[in-house]
């Protein structure tokens, strides 16, 4: 590892995690605030999955919209059942996998209230994978139940339902989503976390994924090809982002 | 729904929703048996049919067809409501059509009810490249926001004591109004 790499920020870290989920040939949708998962799209686009097509909403290029409406239509192409992989987020992430995007506290009096579910109460159900990201790894943000729920990790046999969770990428980890069980287990742990430290910032109990690994750190060709090529195009969509997360390369 | 709205159905469909606390609040949406698929569950939205909507659109003609910024629903929804209002950078002497929305939205006459000229009229949010959104400002309304005596006296500064746009604009610093004929 030469010394411009060495040392990388939690949002490159997420980068890389990220893109090594993405496989070719999929159809990947990314949402209009989410960055971290738009670099691991296009860096995955770089490196092992040159026929991915990456939708990236509001993104204004051709090259990541290939559409001609607005964003129903990414939301009709995944209820064909088109969408292979879509990104989400939670201010809560709970036990059983379900998200909240809409309050912290009661409803009716929240302690904070956030913008709601967009597409998301639909794409988690219909997209085939979805992989949730978060920026912190905390108790306040893997709890035992969530405030509000608004899509949620399992449904009952009523529901036609294609997809759902499949991983949740943090700065310290990846759970993954045991489908049998109905719950998450600890599949991987970053280079400068610990079992013990995702499990005391977890707020359910975690068990051992049974392909438990240690992230592989991120490589010389993973970082700098971040830095250059990916950052070059991350620029023209989320230009604060690229500038001030992603090193130069 | 809007989607439901714009096709004048009497309700439609959604995906997904089941097991998710929204449909406590929301008394449009139903869960009902899917009539061709018996035991499974689906959600239905009752159409939303807005009074008014206003686009605010780059370019107007006088007849009403309009071009907004970038790819949008924009037709969606102005199909969904009954009055619909265009506001616009530009007013454009010829008559536009689709062709003159190149990777922009293009409204037609027959969907719009009324135009006005009004440049600046997104402010402080952006409109397409044309210019982009006002930080500052955005950030005054955010702190102000935050507490009641503030953000009414940012509402008698931007809104109660200005009388037209022409006002506001000088009010948030903005001098001169885009040129007419400059294109977009």
């Amino acid at each position: 590892m030469t010394g411009q790499t060495a040392s990388y920020s939690l949002e490159e870290m997420m980068a890389v995690v990220i893109s090594r989920e993405v496989r070719d040939f999929e159809t990947v949708g990314v949402g209009a605030l989410s960055p971290i998962p738009a670099a691991g799209s296009i860096l995955a686009k770089q490196l092992h999955a040159p026929h991915v097509q990456i939708i990236i909403l509001e993104s204004g290029e051709k090259e990541y919209y290939p559409f001609p409406g607005g964003s129903s239509e990414l939301h009709f192409l995944a209820q064909r059942g088109d969408l292979d992989l879509f990104f989400l987020s939670g201010i809560q992430i709970d036990r059983k996998g379900n998200i909240n995007l809409h309050v912290i506290g009661d409803y009716q009096a929240p302690k904070m209230r956030l913008p709601g579910a967009y597409g998301s109460a639909m794409l988690y159900y219909v997209a085939h994978r979805v992989i949730l990201f978060r920026t912190e790894h905390t108790l306040r943000t893997f709890v035992d139940k969530v405030d509000f729920i608004t899509a949620s990790g399992i449904s009952p046999a009523s529901v036609c339902r294609e997809g759902g969770p499949t991983l949740v990428v943090t700065p310290k980890a990846i759970l993954s989503w045991d489908r049998t069980a109905g719950e998450w287990m600890l599949e991987a742990v970053h280079p400068d976390s610990s079992i013990e430290e995702v499990k005391e910032n977890t707020g359910f109990g975690l068990k051992i994924s049974p392909s438990f690994k240690m992230t592989p750190l991120p490589t010389d060709h993973e970082l700098v090809t971040l830095r250059t090529v990916v950052r070059e195009k991350l620029i023209r969509i989320y230009p604060a982002f690229a500038k001030e997360r992603i090193r130069s390369g | 729904m809007v989607q439901a709205g714009s096709m004048g159905l009497p309700f439609i469909s959604v995906r997904g929703l089941l097991g998710s606390d929204i449909l406590k609040h929301r008394p449009d949406l139903r869960v009902i048996e899917n009539p061709f698929r018996p035991n499974e569950e689906v959600v239905i939205a009752q159409p939303i049919r807005p009074d008014v909507s206003v686009f605010h659109a780059l370019k107007a003609d006088r007849w009403g067809n309009a071009i907004t910024p970038g790819f949008r629903d924009d037709l969606m929804m102005a199909r969904a409501t009954k009055w619909v209002i265009v506001t616009a950078e530009e007013i454009s002497d010829q008559e536009l059509t689709s062709q003159d929305a190149v990777n922009e939205t293009f409204l037609p006459s027959i969907d719009v009810d009324g135009v006005i000229h009004l440049p600046f009229g997104a402010h402080p949010c952006s409109c397409g490249s044309r210019y982009s959104i006002d930080d500052g400002h955005l950030k005054e309304y955010l702190e102000a926001s935050m507490e009641e005596r503030a953000f009414r006296l940012y509402l008698k500064k931007y809104v109660d004591s200005v009388v037209s746009h022409e006002e506001y604009l000088k009010q948030v610093g903005i001098s001169a109004p885009a040129e007419k004929g400059e294109s977009g």
